[in-house]
């Protein structure tokens, strides 16, 4: 009998739970559903997010909210699994019955939950996803990217790199498509920008690979000029780590994305492999504007760390939402949708505008040199180039084209 | 689909040394779960799991204790006790208890730990990325043939035989190791004989699990601490087992060279499909010899 | 002999169910519309576990690649040929049941852990191929916005679809564990020497077996299709093979719809467990303990057993 009234019991529990998850009719208030992944490595950059985003909304609503209404947002975790994630964002929409969504560094998940806006026609905001599909060849009206993409990455990488005098070149990466990807843009555009590099050949590795030595082996064995590294989020510290141990990087320049970004270095400490070539989107540092200073003293305030890229996402994003309903003037979505296209912001990289024909944001990247520096306990980049978002972009012809049109 | 066309003697003899690096952490972790798996009949899932508390362990008492050289070696003693520790408490709590369910239960429990542990190693370290740093002195590497090896590979390179003999004399010319083998074979008997065939047990496999700590710790400095390090591992220590024969060292000494030198050697030859060289070993292994290569225990 | 009175008892009570199932989506909102399909899904693919795991006693631990594959066969079907939806529908099993006699016929000569690990290792093979090959598969980006006919590509519409097809399906497998073949099946399970001593083929009949499985899954793999209109990678990793198991065990895995019951208690807990905390592998993780330590036979076998349902057939 003891079994039997545990079992009902626990049937009861799951009843309440499910009959309480129903609305509570609050005031009314614009919904932001955030789908992403805080299990895991992928959250140290998606945390950034979620902060920044949670400072700015706190801070918009102190000042009144947006045209008389609060901003509220509820996170769900999708454990980096695509099935979960596109679960939950299903459920944000039929059950918590979101205005807007964001999210995710999952890049197959920001697929799949782009194609729910499309059906749903809700407005879904992607951070950190670096598929240049989104908002190339899979783009469409509901979906807009705050982050940059394998596209942009690799235009600056090239540009970078063609400026260099390395002509044999090996690639190397994660085997999966964001790896792929990366390494594509990166080489296609410096084919473009230099024909006389050479590609000797290429290694992949699974992602998550545990060790990186037999690699590093392998390809110092080619003897190339330059390596260009396409390692994803997860693998770019490991990687770094057994470039310093096999002193990788003083053997052969290398080029890896997002090797200078804070998420990137910090981990490692001061045992970071210096000289390794890099571009991102943000630097606490860098530039030393206004805007940035008091960016990084707020949220330093608030969370007790230094701001990575993640967060300038964040903050951008509740920028574009309060602007793009100030200026549509109601709370709806296509007029939202109408207003957000072209509209510029500020931010602590500068002016960024949200291209209309592609809802591609046009942040600006910067390329620099991984070195140590007096007062961090973490690398830092030096040399910084700043290379302006219109330079990186696709051109519309080519989103045009990539879209079937 | 091309061959790297610079497969000279010395890049081949500098893959293969690596990759013997690399069969120290494979042996290390897979010895512990052969065995647990030889003498409890436990295929103990959390096995991967407690590698990553070994890894998380040795990060934090490393950092207690300046997160230095010296840091680095008290954490190589005191994390695998730790890990030896939780493991003793799991079992004598709960595991001593299923001793004579079937085989998937078992399993299936063990599984249910793999998902407590990881969610509480969420929950206790977060989710940030951890990175410990080797002891100085193995930091950087020498150049074998104007190729880089790194010291620490070299370090597990020396302690793998160490730990493999260890395993050898403990379990061949101790009495407790005696006692442990006969148990594998038939516990009944052990236990008419007057021993207390549940302490052994414990022993076993508090020493199964000790294993897995210390290849945690060791692996720790070479590669990104954080979750997912569980499952990763725990498929490839379960393979090596089971082409080397259940509860036999050997065996997974001789899985994982299987395993560690057709990965590294399969980099070289042909770096685009390296990943399936280990998995087809294995397989044609099981189709050749479906019970492993060596001896099992039962 | 089987009990006639009592199966018609049984069948009442499963047309009632039916027909309430019919007319959910009248009082349902449509969340919950979403959510009973995709239990319904995950109910039938643990039921087809079941027929090997539960009913045959084999360490079936990559069930879910069979799911994945059907899910994949459906989808590269219909987007890289003029075929219509409907005979690409039979890709799924087809081809998921192809899968499991190949791997079947490979892993069948082991018995037990040894089945279950050579299973796990030619599974991940499998999804490192799918992983992989961005070319044909879409690789780890998945391929989304599939697109389906209207009349199933609605909320409502999939919901019907999965119904009928579920229903279907599993009357189908009733069938085939209540034949003799599952008899026979069954006695293999319970004594294999014995069951091979008698004569029975017990290799021929496990192959059989994992092939009806893996088309069952294939199935199941098609509605999610149908359903969520996108297919990834992720539908075949291991993790998810071990859900599963899970699923059978919480239910009961020695009845007929405890599988069912266990997917639907998994589903709703993972999607309102989530709302609330990050944690639920933690509780999934104690679920599972608690399972196993005061409830082995499942809900529905604990309930059967406290209701003195015993019967020669598998009724429930």
């Amino acid at each position: 009998m003891k079994k039997l009234s545990l079992i009902v019991f626990c049937f009861a529990v799951g009843l309440a739970v499910l009959l309480t998850g129903a609305e509570a009719g609050a005031a009314k208030t614009i919904k932001v559903g955030i789908v992403d992944c805080y299990s895991g490595p992928a959250s140290t950059y998606t945390n950034d997010v979620r902060d920044a985003f949670k400072l700015a909304v706190d801070d918009i609503n102190a000042k009144g909210g947006v045209l008389g209404r609060k901003i509220e947002f509820v996170t769900r975790d999708s454990k980096f699994k695509v099935d979960i994630g596109l679960s939950a964002a299903k459920e944000l929409v039929m059950r918590e019955k979101v205005d807007i969504l964001m999210g995710t560094i999952n890049s197959s998940l920001a697929l799949a939950i782009s194609n729910l806006a499309k059906k749903e026609k809700i407005p879904f905001l992607v951070t950190f996803s670096k598929s240049a599909k989104i908002t190339g060849a899979k783009g469409h009206r509901y979906v807009f990217s705050i982050t940059e993409n394998s596209a942009l990455a690799g235009k600056a990488g090239a540009a970078g790199l063609a400026k260099k005098p390395y002509k044999k070149y090996w690639i190397a990466g994660d085997d999966y498509e964001y790896g792929h990807a990366i390494a594509d843009g990166v080489w296609n555009n410096l084919k473009k920008m230099k024909p006389e590099v050479k590609l000797l050949g290429q290694s992949w590795w699974k992602v998550g690979e545990p060790d990186f030595t037999p690699y590093i082996t392998a390809i110092l064995a080619a003897k190339p000029d330059a390596v260009i590294v396409a390692t994803g989020g997860r693998d770019c510290v490991p990687f770094l780590k057994a470039a310093k141990a096999t002193g990788f990087n003083e053997r052969v320049p290398f080029y890896m994305h997002t090797a200078t970004e804070l998420s990137t270095l910090k981990p490692l400490g001061l045992n970071a492999p210096e000289g390794v070539i890099g571009t991102s989107n943000y630097f606490f540092y860098y530039p030393k504007t206004k805007e940035n200073q008091v960016f990084v003293k707020q949220f330093r305030a608030a969370y007790n760390r230094y701001p990575a890229v993640g967060a300038v996402y964040g903050f951008m994003a509740a920028d574009f939402i309060k602007k793009a309903y100030e200026k549509a003037g109601k709370i709806n979505t296509e007029k939202f949708i109408d207003a957000l296209e072209g509209m510029t912001v500020d931010t602590p990289v500068g002016k960024v505008t949200m291209r209309a024909y592609d809802h591609q944001a046009m942040l600006p990247m910067f390329m620099g040199t991984t070195k140590k520096a007096e007062g961090y306990d973490f690398l830092i980049a030096t040399d910084i180039v700043t290379i302006p978002g219109k330079d990186v972009m696709p051109s519309v012809a080519e989103i045009k084209k990539a879209r079937g049109k | 689909m091309e061959f790297a066309s610079n497969i000279t003697i010395a890049a081949l003899f500098q893959q293969i040394l690596v990759g013997l690096s690399r069969t120290t952490i494979l042996f290390i972790v897979a010895s512990g779960l052969s065995l647990v798996l030889g003498v409890l009949r436990i295929p103990n899932v959390a096995h991967g799991s407690l590698y990553m508390i070994g890894a998380f362990l040795a990060y934090t008492i490393a950092t207690l204790f300046g997160g230095g050289s010296s840091g680095f070696w008290i954490a190589l003693f005191l994390a695998p006790i730790g890990v030896a520790i939780i493991s003793f408490i799991i079992e004598r709590g709960l595991f001593c208890h299923l001793y004579e369910r079937e085989h998937l239960m078992l399993l299936l429990f063990t599984f249910a730990f793999t998902l407590v542990f990881g969610d509480l190693v969420k929950l206790v370290w977060g989710s940030d990325y951890r990175s410990l740093a080797a002891p100085v002195f193995l930091q950087g590497s020498f150049s074998i043939f104007d190729l880089p090896f790194p010291r620490y590979n070299l370090f597990l390179l020396i302690i793998g035989p160490m730990v493999a003999f260890g395993l050898w004399f403990l379990t061949n010319k101790t009495k407790i190791g005696k006692i442990a083998r006969a148990a594998a074979v038939d516990r009944e008997m052990v236990g008419a004989v007057g021993i207390n065939v549940s302490w052994v047990f414990a022993a076993v496999f508090v020493i199964g699990c000790f294993l897995a700590g210390l290849g945690g710790a060791l692996v720790a400095p070479t590669q990104n601490i954080t979750q997912g390090m569980d499952h990763s591992i725990i498929i490839e220590a379960f393979l090596i087992v089971i082409i080397g024969g259940l509860g036999n060292i050997w065996g997974a000494l001789l899985g994982a060279l299987i395993f560690g030198l057709t990965d590294s050697i399969g980099i070289l030859v042909w770096p685009q499909f390296a990943i399936v060289f280990p998995y087809i070993a294995v397989v044609t292994v099981l189709i050749l010899c479906p019970k492993g290569l060596l001896k099992s225990t039962w | 002999m089987p009990d006639k009175k009592m199966n018609w008892k049984y069948i009442g009570t499963g047309l009632a169910i039916f027909i309430i199932l019919i007319f959910l989506p009248q009082f349902l909102p449509r969340f919950y519309i979403y959510l009973s399909a995709l239990i319904l899904i995950t109910g039938l693919l643990a039921t087809s576990l079941n027929l090997v795991l539960g009913f045959g006693g084999m360490y079936q631990f990559h069930h879910a690649v069979f799911y994945g594959i059907g899910a994949y066969a459906f989808a590269l079907t219909l987007t890289k040929t003029s075929l219509s939806p409907w005979i690409a529908l039979l890709a799924a099993p087809a081809i998921a049941g192809l899968l499991g006699l190949i791997m079947g016929f490979i892993c069948v000569r082991l018995s037990k852990l040894y089945f279950g690990m050579l299973q796990l290792s030619l599974g991940s093979l499998v999804w490192a191929l799918v992983f992989r090959w961005y070319s044909f598969t879409g690789g780890d980006d998945g391929i989304h916005g599939i697109s389906l006919p209207d009349i199933i590509s609605s909320t409502t519409g999939s919901y019907y679809f999965t119904l009928i097809v579920t229903a279907v399906c599993l009357v189908l497998m009733y069938l085939i564990v209540n034949s003799p073949f599952g008899r026979t099946f069954q006695g293999i399970r319970d004594n294999p020497e014995r069951t091979e001593a008698v004569g029975v083929n017990v290799r021929l009949h496990q192959l059989i077996g994992l092939m009806i499985a893996g088309a069952f899954a294939g199935i199941a793999g098609s509605l999610f299709v149908a359903v969520e209109g996108s297919v990834f990678p992720d539908l075949l990793f291991w993790t998810f093979s071990l859900e599963l198991i899970i699923m059978c065990l919480l239910g009961g895995w020695f009845t007929f719809f405890g599988p069912m019951l266990g997917g639907a208690i998994i589903v709703m807990l993972r999607t309102f467990v989530g709302i609330y905390t990050e944690y639920w592998t933690l509780i999934l993780g104690i679920v599972l303990m608690m399972l196993i330590l005061f409830l082995p036979e499942g809900v529905l076998g604990y309930l059967k057993e406290k209701f003195k349902m015993h019967d020669k057939t598998v009724a429930i």
